[in-house]
């Protein structure tokens, strides 16, 4: 019950996003069973639609909590990304996983990976730090495209034909992937609520305000530190997991630095700092991306460039940050004029 | 009297400027000591140099009976050390309630403290759900010195407490920690110094890096020549 009173709105836009493929199905005149049979028309388009933002949700989510909530800026974050959906193709494709198996193993890539930005935390800080990510990501991004992995990862083309599990073919189930690809999502939400609401969370942000401050209370901000990245590290390979699930192809471009520019952002357009704004931010940042596409073809890049500046310059902290400031201004005012409303009424005796 | 605190000779550096060329300060157990200077005369690297933000290059920092130069902030603040910054640190982004609660070392410290503390400073129980950038510079200052009595420590470095502070609030501070030094030892920096010769019992007086003078605070207060050379007040 907690859980439900203290995310009514999460829990209002779960079950719009539940009943979502459905009431597309009935708008476009396709019955239930046409659209539970995974056939064609409007529902099944929407649903691939909302996946790819499920999954760019849980990516830049990852990158809030590095970045907006612990203040580690990295430019490399896109490898984080890569490598879970680099590291679950090959484990489907060359090494004939099953699923569960595979999933593990892109949990402890990511473990691995954030070791290794961890590697450089004590010495290196602020922007030196991101540098340092942009390069290991660059590493990464040269590794994978090289003629020596051409078997394993593709090559420049990228990894393509990855097998999938039969329960989760986006081709044939895309409604279960949807719905995995959802809860997956609402899952990491409520998960970094709990972290960032918990005394390891507080920690961080106090770290992002101010490391000295935090040292100065005896915490040893190194583990921290890390304990952001880990979680962060996980949380991104998971979602490059289900990008390469979802996906016919993954592409090296995944580990460029674009790909954390994109999480940058979705994360600026929602919130920086703000957890909700990341999801926020992504169904905006996909979906700016898609009707722009439509509606103007090549120009779009163009005009998504000029929506991204006015969206920083009249909402400066985001969507979801403005409201919240908004939100404090309107309840300072009305209680302000309460105050002087019964401050100005007759008192009976 | 015991020293908790003793600093030896310490010499820093700040990138390449030598601050500290040699202070050296005692601070007995269960009294106000007041270190004492102009500004620049390196009272705050001192007070950042026995907690390891610029650890000493030369000389000893010993505390309650270790030497804790070259350890970390994180370990020697562990030790029972408690600062409260002259730039009132506390952390904007969270409410009062969370900046008290991170200071916490161990689970239920400020449920066992939380009598002392709004017992000093009655207004923060008002604005516990308030964020630190909705309080003002008065109130921030007491949630600085509050979260520093959260963990017991043994001793309280306090740097420049009254700064900047209204008279009203001044006399509210100057209760609060004459208050607390019941309690805790402190090492207080103070540019007021009719506030430093109220609260400690003891004074260091340091100049361009150097300690030049030290020993109890009614002592000081006969030496009108030392006032006036080190401390220009008459």
């Amino acid at each position: 019950m907690k859980i439900l009173r203290d995310h009514a709105i999460l829990g209002a836009v779960a079950v719009f996003l539940i009943a979502f493929p459905f009431l597309i199905a009935l708008l476009d005149g396709q019955s239930i069973g046409a659209m539970l049979a995974g056939q064609s028309g409007n529902s099944k388009f929407y649903q691939g639609l909302l996946i790819e933002i499920f999954i760019l949700a849980i990516f830049a989510i990852s990158y809030d909590l590095l970045f907006g909530i612990t203040g580690l800026l990295s430019f490399g974050h896109a490898m984080f990304f890569s490598v879970g959906a680099y590291t679950a193709g090959i484990a489907l494709k060359s090494l004939k996983l099953p699923l569960p198996e595979t999933l593990v193993l892109v949990v402890f890539a990511g473990v691995a990976q954030a070791l290794l930005f961890s590697i450089v935390l004590p010495r290196v800080k602020g922007i030196t730090f991101a540098l340092v990510t942009l390069g290991f990501a660059s590493v990464f991004h040269i590794v994978i495209m090289s003629h020596e992995l051409n078997d394993w990862a593709g090559g420049d083309v990228g990894l393509q034909n990855i097998p999938k599990p039969a329960l989760l073919d986006p081709a044939n189930q895309r409604l279960t992937f949807y719905f995995v690809a959802l809860a997956l999502m609402l899952l990491v939400y409520l998960f970094y609520r709990r972290f960032v609401d918990s005394p390891t969370g507080r920690v961080c942000s106090a770290i992002r305000e101010n490391e000295h401050r935090a040292q100065m209370l005896g915490f040893n901000t190194f583990y921290f530190k890390l304990a952001a990245l880990i979680v962060s590290g996980i949380t991104a390979a998971l979602g490059g997991a289900l990008h390469a699930l979802y996906q016919p192809i993954v592409s090296p471009t995944s580990a460029s630095l674009g790909y954390t520019v994109n999480a940058l952002l979705i994360i600026l357009i929602g919130g920086v700092g703000t957890l909700s704004g990341a999801l926020v931010g992504a169904a905006a940042f996909r979906l700016l991306q898609f009707y722009l596409d439509k509606l103007f073809g090549e120009s779009s890049s163009f005009i998504l460039g000029v929506v991204y500046v006015a969206l920083v310059l009249f909402l400066p902290y985001g969507i979801i940050g403005t409201w919240r400031a908004k939100k404090l201004e309107w309840r300072a005012a009305w209680q302000a004029r309460w105050r002087a409303w019964s401050a100005a009424r007759p008192r009976g005796k | 009297m015991d020293n908790l605190l003793q600093v030896r000779d310490a010499h820093t550096f700040i990138g390449q400027f030598h601050i500290l060329q040699g202070v050296t300060v005692n601070v007995p157990q269960g009294a106000i000591t007041a270190l004492l200077g102009r500004n620049g005369a390196g009272k705050t690297t001192t007070l950042k140099t026995i907690l390891g933000l610029t650890p000493p290059r030369q000389g000893q920092v010993i505390f309650d009976g270790q030497e804790i130069q070259g350890r970390h902030t994180f370990d020697i603040s562990a030790l029972g050390i408690g600062f409260v910054p002259d730039y009132r640190a506390i952390f904007r982004d969270l409410t009062v309630a969370e900046n008290l609660q991170i200071a916490e070392r161990k689970q239920g410290d400020l449920a066992r403290r939380q009598e002392l503390i709004f017992g000093l400073f009655p207004d923060l129980k008002r604005l516990i759900k308030l964020r630190g950038t909705q309080l003002s510079g008065g109130q921030q200052q007491m949630l600085a010195i509050a979260r520093a009595l959260v963990a017991e420590n043994k001793l309280l470095l306090i740097d420049e407490p009254t700064e900047g502070l209204a008279p009203v609030l001044i006399e509210q501070m100057m209760k609060a920690i004459l208050q607390l030094s019941a309690e805790t030892t402190v090492l207080l920096v103070e540019q007021n110094f009719a506030v430093a010769t109220q609260l400690a019992k003891y004074y260091v007086i340091v100049e361009e890096g150097r300690t030049v003078k030290s020993g109890a605070m009614p002592d000081l207060l006969k030496d009108e020549a030392t006032i006036h050379r080190y401390l220009g007040a008459a």
